[in-house]
């Protein structure tokens, strides 16, 4: 269509139809102040700030909701609109309290910056102070109403941003306000306390709880967040070298955008815990024979490191140290690490505890890919055809990703939501299939997916173009799976039919977007699951589109860095294997030096070793596996057989009270460096505030670890390891030349004869049985992220008073007795015991479980959780150590 | 009679019949409020799972309009003018009268959930000013006898009941 062509201040301007008034104003750099748009939210038009004056027709409108027409003439600063805009400040004011010298808000209060822009000091009116509760019981957020302009900007947040839908106007005219449902206080709503509406406040209405600061932090800086896998950009304030606040930064396409998570917003207060690691640490004896961890000098501290990782070498030969790397340390890092363990010290004896977490499921899709679907943006997701979500865990595990779905469906993407738990995406909307009379086995999930795509199939869903180009059925997976009665495979999986019919009529013919959960292969059955998406996402030809086929989320911030990095036993940096004698020539040749002939350890063989007596020694970076492996009593058990370990980290922590010699590492914030995040995007960021103590970024460690065993290559600069990466790995050729860069994909064509699994018919795994009759689910819950070693540090999450109950099913509940109880405010305190190990904490009846399932949060107490899972389901291919049978004692 | 105890069946009925029907959402809240008397707080929740709309925000619409009440009212809802018109022939007077008759502030209902007293601002027949309506009836060019007199039958209808 045609622009329109309009003046705007005596200039001529164009603009397409149905541009707002405001943005053709914006785009020819004429400001119009506004306190209720954001580009983010739908044009509202509360505040009428943005009044302009259409010279034809003498009107005053509002420029936001205004579409551009042709001959307009517009004036956006006449002294009529001048006029209107201070009288509609005044008013503003009049009823605003007068605390600007207490407002935390500052010199960052809009309401402020437009009065004072329009020069209005005194309103010259009879003051009317709206006088709403303040609320500031809960951790995170404080709310003081009697601020609020009622711009709107809040409930847009939260209803077309994160789709939480908390909170909503009240009441009209003077009493309005936003509030939650039954005015409840934020911590009883449905609120995820994710921080996108304080961002938001134009006025000190809503502001971070902050205990140890009050004003305006002195600069702002962006860096990327260290918790989940989505990436986000914060904005970090920082005064005297302390983050004090953190907001959704606002350069653009970011993958958050305005929006973060509570964990994002509120829990980098544990960069400030006393519990940081401040000296390097080496163990002493003193003469009575006890041991303690005694403060020393860098210099020191890895002398110790070389000379006694040397000796081990020396005498018990390569294969007896082992490297435990990080998802939560950067590429550079992870890259440097892996080489040092490789060419350093010989051994390929290199993973990181990513092999618990969510690493199995990154390759796996990698693999069968080949490398052609790893750029995977969030913006497609948003933009999807159809949304599948399987066992998903997005809401709380990578909340990023878990708006992007919503705001899909929201957009009229249907959305059929696979789980035995009513999640809050399975609540949100679409079709939910899950076991309607309950059911305890494992192999749900993949019933229900056998089930849709043989509906999908018999209703001629499917793609039969490009299945007949891509897909290989060597195993003759679709006569097998269409022989199939698609009823009563809904049956067996415990659905009913015209469920499964309603699913696929809106699945049919489109292009599907997968969304398993991160955590998908450490779930029983997890692989046959995985498998059957894929054959379901050939069949529907939604591999190689763009807002369609498998997207992966990632549980930390770097899990797909350090894979690419080498951070694995049998890979190198680049994804080459080292089985393949090429692939592993072309690095030693880049590298000159020698890499170690024989695949290395994973995480569960060289506890195992440990255990042996084979493993002497274990250097750990950014990892803490005694709280983050299954039974931490094996694990410490092992450790404290090893002659020597060290550990580099940033907070004191269990592997720390073992360890010989502790390294005090930099936090994300702290550091040079760059993640990649889930996205397959390659964010690069640099230090915010420096290092606490003598606290010194990892590369730095690790660069000066290497000069001192005797390594030639001096990387003083993280430009150096760059330029390494950059030659070693071809998927990194862009990295660190702009703030952010795409993995470059082998290709974009999804391979050719694409092999279909066969058609499976679920393994037993772990079924409950009499003596444990529940099956658990050792799970995350968005206030930790994964073993919560630094959430826990945080003061914010801490004082949440979220406790991680194990959640029953209502049913089960009332069978154990402990129904009344929890219904009276009482938490029943119960010992969930498994095959493997117990634990105490309280219950909670959680109304979305089905008979016989039990949720076990992960993060709260120390990671207990852990200790009721099984070690060995750790085992290549894994077993998925989160499903473990359980039965309940009352106590 | 205690109106907290409402017919749940009628509830869940009248939400059925507007199962993801966005645009239902004041037809429904109309009826609820027709049937039951008033929207009791603890259907918000299901209006929203069945029109597929946030919680809070069904709320935002039953408190934005006067018409609709999250609180149960009395049996006879009287609605006193308080327009220009009405304000002029005296219903400042009127009103001060009924809330001594019947002991209520305005907006508020008795203990018995017999009478709800309300103030408008134009019942729209200022030409039988001063005016009310009890439920759907007008009363006009009301004097003191007149009001005691319509009192006097509400009330007997309640004893009767």
């Amino acid at each position: 269509m045609k622009n329109i062509v309009l003046t705007i201040n005596g200039k001529k301007v164009s603009a397409p139809p149905g541009t707002s008034i405001l943005t053709a104003a914006e785009k020819n750099g004429i400001a119009i102040p506004t306190l209720c748009s954001h580009e983010e939210l739908a044009p509202y038009g509360a505040c009428r700030i943005c009044l302009v004056e259409e010279e034809n027709s003498g009107r005053l409108m509002a420029s936001c909701v205004t579409p551009v027409a042709p001959e307009m003439t517009i004036h956006t600063d006449s002294p009529r609109v001048k006029d209107h805009r201070k009288n509609i400040v005044r008013l503003m004011i009049a009823e605003h309290p007068e605390s600007c010298i207490v407002c935390n808000k500052g010199n960052r209060c809009e309401l402020r910056r437009v009065a004072a822009e329009l020069g209005v000091a005194e309103t010259r009116l009879y003051p009317m102070p709206n006088h709403k509760p303040f609320e500031t019981h809960n951790p995170f957020i404080v709310r003081d109403l009697a601020k609020c302009i009622l711009c709107g900007k809040c409930i847009r947040a939260d209803h077309e941003r994160v789709a939480v839908g908390a909170i909503d106007y009240s009441d009209r005219g003077f009493s309005s306000r936003p509030v939650t449902l039954h005015e409840m206080p934020l911590e009883k709503s449905r609120c995820t306390f994710c921080g996108t509406c304080v961002s938001m406040c134009p006025t000190g209405a809503l502001s971070t709880h902050n205990t140890f600061f009050t004003g305006t932090p002195e600069t702002e800086e962006t860096t990327i967040c260290g918790f989940c896998g989505a990436g986000c950009s914060l904005s970090l304030g920082v005064s005297d070298n302390r983050v004090v606040e953190v907001n959704p930064s606002p350069d653009r396409d970011t993958v958050n955008g305005a929006t973060l998570c509570v964990r994002g917003h509120f829990a980098h207060d544990f960069l400030l815990s006393p519990e940081r690691l401040l000296h390097p640490l080496v163990r002493e004896t003193d003469e009575e024979g006890n041991t303690r961890l005694a403060p020393t000098g860098f210099d020191a501290a890895l002398s110790t490191v070389a000379g006694r990782l040397a000796d081990i070498k020396r005498r018990n030969g390569e294969e007896s140290i082992g490297f435990i790397g990080s998802a939560k340390c950067t590429n550079e890092e992870n890259y440097l690490f892996q080489k040092i363990a490789r060419v350093i010290f010989g051994t390929n004896n290199i993973t990181s505890t990513g092999a618990a977490g969510g690493h199995a499921l990154i390759r796996e899709v990698a693999e069968k890919t080949k490398g052609t679907c790893r750029v995977r943006r969030l913006s497609s997701l948003e933009n999807a055809d159809a949304i599948v979500a399987v066992l998903s865990d997005t809401d709380h595990a990578v909340p990023v990703a878990g708006y992007h779905i919503k705001r899909a469906v929201k957009k009229g993407a249907p959305l059929v939501v696979i789980d035995p738990y009513r999640s809050d995406l399975a609540a949100f909307g679409g079709v939910w299939l899950h076991p309607e009379k309950g059911g305890k086995s494992g192999a749900f999930g993949i019933d229900a997916i056998n089930a849709l795509t043989a509906r999908l199939i018999a209703e001629g869903g499917v793609d039969r173009a490009f299945m007949d180009r891509y897909a290989n059925d060597e195993h003759g997976w679709l006569p097998a799976i269409s022989a199939k009665d698609p009823d009563a495979l809904a049956k067996q999986a415990g659905i009913a039919p015209e469920r499964v019919k309603q699913a696929a009529s809106m699945l049919k013919n489109r292009k599907i977007a997968f969304v398993p959960p991160c955590d998908l292969l450490e779930r029983q059955n997890g692989k046959a699951l995985l498998d059957a998406l894929f054959n379901l996402a050939l069949i529907t030809g939604a591999l190689g589109d763009k807002n369609a086929g498998i997207f992966i989320p990632a549980l930390e911030n770097n899990a797909v860095g350090a894979l690419d990095m080498g951070c694995a036993p049998d890979m190198l940096p680049g994804w080459r294997k080292i089985s393949d004698a090429s692939e592993k020539e072309s690095v030693a040749a880049m590298w000159e030096a020698a890499i170690p002939e024989k695949e290395g350890k994973d995480i569960h063989a060289m506890i195992e070793a440990a255990e042996a007596g084979t493993l002497k020694a274990l250097y750990i970076m950014g990892e803490n596996p005694l709280r983050s492996l299954p039974d931490p009593e094996r694990v410490r058990g092992a450790l404290k057989k090893l002659d020597f370990i060290v550990v580099q980290d940033i907070l004191q922590n269990r592997t720390t009270e073992l360890a010989h010699v502790v390294l005090p590492g930099a936090a994300f914030a702290e550091k040079q460096g760059s993640f990649t995040n889930m996205e397959g995007r390659i964010q690069s960021f640099i230090p915010v505030v420096s290092p606490p103590g003598d606290a010194l970024p990892d590369w730095a460690i690790l660069a000066m670890l290497a000069r001192k065993a005797g390594y030639p290559e001096h990387y003083t600069a993280i430009e150096k390891i760059r330029q390494e990466i950059r030659r070693v790995v071809p998927s990194y050729t862009a990295l660190g030349s702009h703030r952010q860069e795409w993995v470059k994909q082998n290709g974009s064509e999804i391979p050719d004869s694409f092999p279909l699994a066969p058609l499976h018919t679920p393994g037993t795994g772990s079924e409950p049985d009499e003596k444990f009759p529940f099956i658990a689910y050792i799970g995350s819950r968005r206030w930790h992220l994964g073993a919560g070693t630094r959430t826990a540090r945080s003061a914010r999450i801490t004082a949440s008073g979220r406790t991680g109950e194990i959640e029953i099913a209502p049913a089960d509940a009332m069978d154990l007795g402990i129904a009344n109880d929890s219904e009276n405010g009482g938490k029943p305190i119960i010992r969930l015991l498994s095959p493997f190990g117990a634990i105490e904490r309280a219950a909670a009846v959680n109304q979305g479980l089905p008979k016989g399932h039990i949720f076990v949060p992960q993060g709260f107490y120390g990671n207990d959780a852990m200790q009721i899972a099984d070690f060995n389901a750790l085992k290549p291919p894994g077993s998925g150590w989160r499903n473990v049978r359980v039965r309940i004692e009352k106590m | 009679m205690d109106p907290t105890q409402f017919d749940q069946e009628k509830l869940s009925e009248i939400i059925e019949k507007y199962q993801e029907k966005k645009w239902g959402l004041i037809p429904l809240l109309q009826q609820i409020q027709e049937e039951i008397g008033f929207i009791p707080p603890e259907s918000i929740e299901p209006i929203a799972d069945a029109l597929q709309m946030y919680p809070a925000q069904v709320q935002g619409v039953i408190t934005f309009y006067a018409g609709f009440s999250l609180k149960p009212k009395g049996r006879c809802v009287l609605k006193v003018c308080r327009g220009t018109a009405c304000h002029v022939k005296g219903s400042r007077s009127i009103l001060r009268m009924i809330k001594k008759d019947l002991s209520l502030e305005e907006g508020e209902t008795s203990p018995d959930y017999q009478f709800t007293l309300e103030t408008v601002a134009c019942l729209g027949a200022c030409f039988l000013a001063p005016t009310m309506m009890v439920n759907r009836d007008y009363f006009g060019k009301l004097n003191p006898t007149k009001v005691t007199s319509v009192l006097g039958e509400y009330r007997k209808d309640s004893k009767e009941a």
